[in-house]
């Protein structure tokens, strides 16, 4: 009876607490990222918002705001539980992108890569879970996800661009690899930035 | 077990079901009776399984509960017994044939037991008691696992159920625009008061019934209960947080409602006034408490910007003047910015309303 009365946002409505389960843990996780790179890019700004390159990070901020704003809406109608350690990924967030973002725009931008290339990871490995379960039944949801993966995907390689041709020429026409990973030290940034994250998604999934 | 219950029922189902007058609901016993005949030869001697549908149990035939609440309290109730419920009625959303799960069975014998509360208390005796008016042996409360934990936990259910109901009526009524959306205050203090009131007929062994809630077994489900409970009250309150204010507001309300209980118990005044005063002072303490966050987030915020201005000063003073001091004054600028919106976010968790 109560679920008769509930709400639905894209979530497909269930009475399987399993699959309920599963999909109030993805929305989470999402949300989490979400929040996350919400504050990322909040420090970013905090520190370089006075340069050339501001106009570029406040467009992306714009879209992750957007995106955070669907899972607001989301969590709240689905009555779905946010993850108790938001305040930890509010300062973590923020203490990673000023923390790049004080080693130059470069470093900002190579933070930014590595950070949407774990996401975009995360969101396309959501969309084969959804896909082998039931295609059908998840199509509003996948359609989500898909979204914001095509997103998160667009920043990636405006930056990686905007690495290579305008702060790295150098680079690129030396080695003739259009490959951040030959950047020194972009490296370990990359991996160190890709274990915090897949550590974030597997707390936040639980917790 | 259930075969025997099975056989039983049908023994009974040719005298015509003793009127299981539950919540109101239409006997349809010519035809029941009929269909009972029919199917009474065969006896279901496969065990208990909810979800085997596609072969009906044939052995009996009972008139199926039409009443609401009987269908909320065995959702709440499949939801306590962690089984999965896949019956008929999630497919086509109503009773399609005129016979009744486990569950179903189950939560009419508990909702029966409820009116020898009173008189057994919160115990198996009240469950064998109700068994009997509904025209079963007393041997069926071998059906519950759980004894009086089912019995408890199933009125909590229901409870929580009708308040649920209350609440999104009220919610419809408001968007209607038949009604005056309540102030947060309000809206937390009457719907703490509709809950508890609904414990009234039971108040002199609710003592009883919350120490057999606070066994370690039960402890899981009836904190499942509470927190669905707090979190559909804070979601018709008009509650969409999705930081960490979603848990600090769960907790408080946590709090106040298991304390305002606690008195409850204990109070003999006319009504529980005692009780709803109780309620009131928390919920304005609660209040009260945000709002004095607020204010000193706001001070906190003024003394912050008067020293960040003033250090700022002085680093930018030494920047100038001495300049290999300036990665230090630097990182200082740094730390400063970072402990700004630390101690921001940091009272911005003790906001509440």
């Amino acid at each position: 009876l109560t679920y008769a009365r509930r709400g639905y946002v894209v979530l497909p409505p269930t009475s399987d607490e399993e699959e309920k389960a599963m999909l109030h843990r993805m929305m989470r996780v999402d949300h989490a990222g979400e929040y996350g790179a919400n504050r990322i890019y909040a420090g970013q700004m905090a520190v370089l918002g006075r340069t050339q390159i501001s106009p570029l990070i406040q467009e992306m901020w714009d879209q992750e705001k957007q995106h955070l704003r669907k899972f607001n809406e989301i969590l709240a109608e689905n009555r779905v539980r946010p993850t108790l350690l938001l305040p930890l990924w509010n300062i973590a967030g923020f203490a990673l992108g000023a923390g790049s973002a004080l080693l130059g725009k470069e470093g900002a931008m190579a933070c930014t890569v590595a950070v949407e290339e774990s996401i975009s990871e995360h969101y396309n490995s959501q969309i084969r879970t959804l896909m082998e379960k039931d295609p059908e039944k998840y199509t509003e949801l996948l359609q989500l996800i898909k979204e914001f993966r095509d997103d998160e995907m667009e920043h990636h390689d405006q930056l990686i661009i905007e690495i290579l041709v305008f702060a790295l020429p150098f680079y690129v026409l030396l080695t003739h690899d259009p490959s951040l990973l030959q950047v020194p030290g972009y490296q370990l940034m990359k991996a160190i930035i890709q274990v915090g994250c897949k550590a974030a998604i597997y707390i936040s999934e639980r917790l | 077990m259930a075969a025997l219950i099975r056989g039983l029922r049908a023994g009974r189902a040719l005298r015509g079901l003793g009127g299981v007058a539950v919540q109101g609901t239409v006997s349809l016993q010519c035809s029941n009776v009929r269909r009972g005949f029919h199917r009474a030869a065969l006896l279901r001697l496969a065990s208990d399984s909810k979800s085997d549908t596609s072969v009906p149990p044939p052995s009996y035939h009972e008139v199926h509960t039409a009443g609401e609440s009987s269908s909320s309290s065995a959702q709440g109730e499949s939801s306590e017994d962690a089984q999965p419920n896949t019956s008929f009625q999630d497919q086509s959303g109503e009773h399609g044939e005129d016979y009744e799960t486990e569950e179903q069975l189950q939560a009419r014998i508990l909702t029966a037991a409820l009116e020898f509360v009173p008189q057994h208390g919160w115990t198996v005796e009240a469950i064998a008691a109700a068994a009997e008016t509904l025209g079963l042996s007393s041997a069926s409360t071998g059906m519950f696992n759980n004894g009086a934990g089912d019995l408890v936990l199933h009125f909590v259910a229901q409870c929580n159920a009708q308040l649920a109901e209350t609440l999104a009526e009220q919610n419809n009524q408001v968007q209607l625009g038949q009604s005056e959306a309540k102030k947060t205050a309000e809206f937390l203090k009457d719907a703490v008061e509709t809950r508890l009131r609904m414990l009234i007929p039971y108040i002199d062994t609710w003592p009883q019934a919350m120490s057999i809630l606070l066994l370690p077994h039960n402890i899981p489900d009836s904190l499942k209960h509470l927190s669905t409970m707090v979190d559909d009250i804070w979601y018709y309150a008009g509650d969409r947080s999705t930081d960490v204010n979603w848990y600090t507001r769960r907790a408080a309300l946590t709090g106040i409602y298991n304390t305002t209980e606690l008195v409850m118990v204990q109070d003999s005044s006319p009504d529980f006034e005692e009780t709803w005063a109780f309620l009131d002072n928390r919920i304005k303490d609660v209040v009260n408490m945000a709002n004095t966050a607020k204010q000193v987030q706001a001070t906190g915020e003024a003394v912050v910007q008067g020293l960040m201005g003033a250090a700022i000063t002085v680093t930018t003073q030494k920047m100038i003047q001495f300049p290999e001091r300036n990665i230090l004054a630097l990182t200082i600028m740094s730390c400063l910015y970072f402990s700004d919106y630390m101690k921001e976010k940091c009272l911005a968790c003790l906001s509440f309303t």
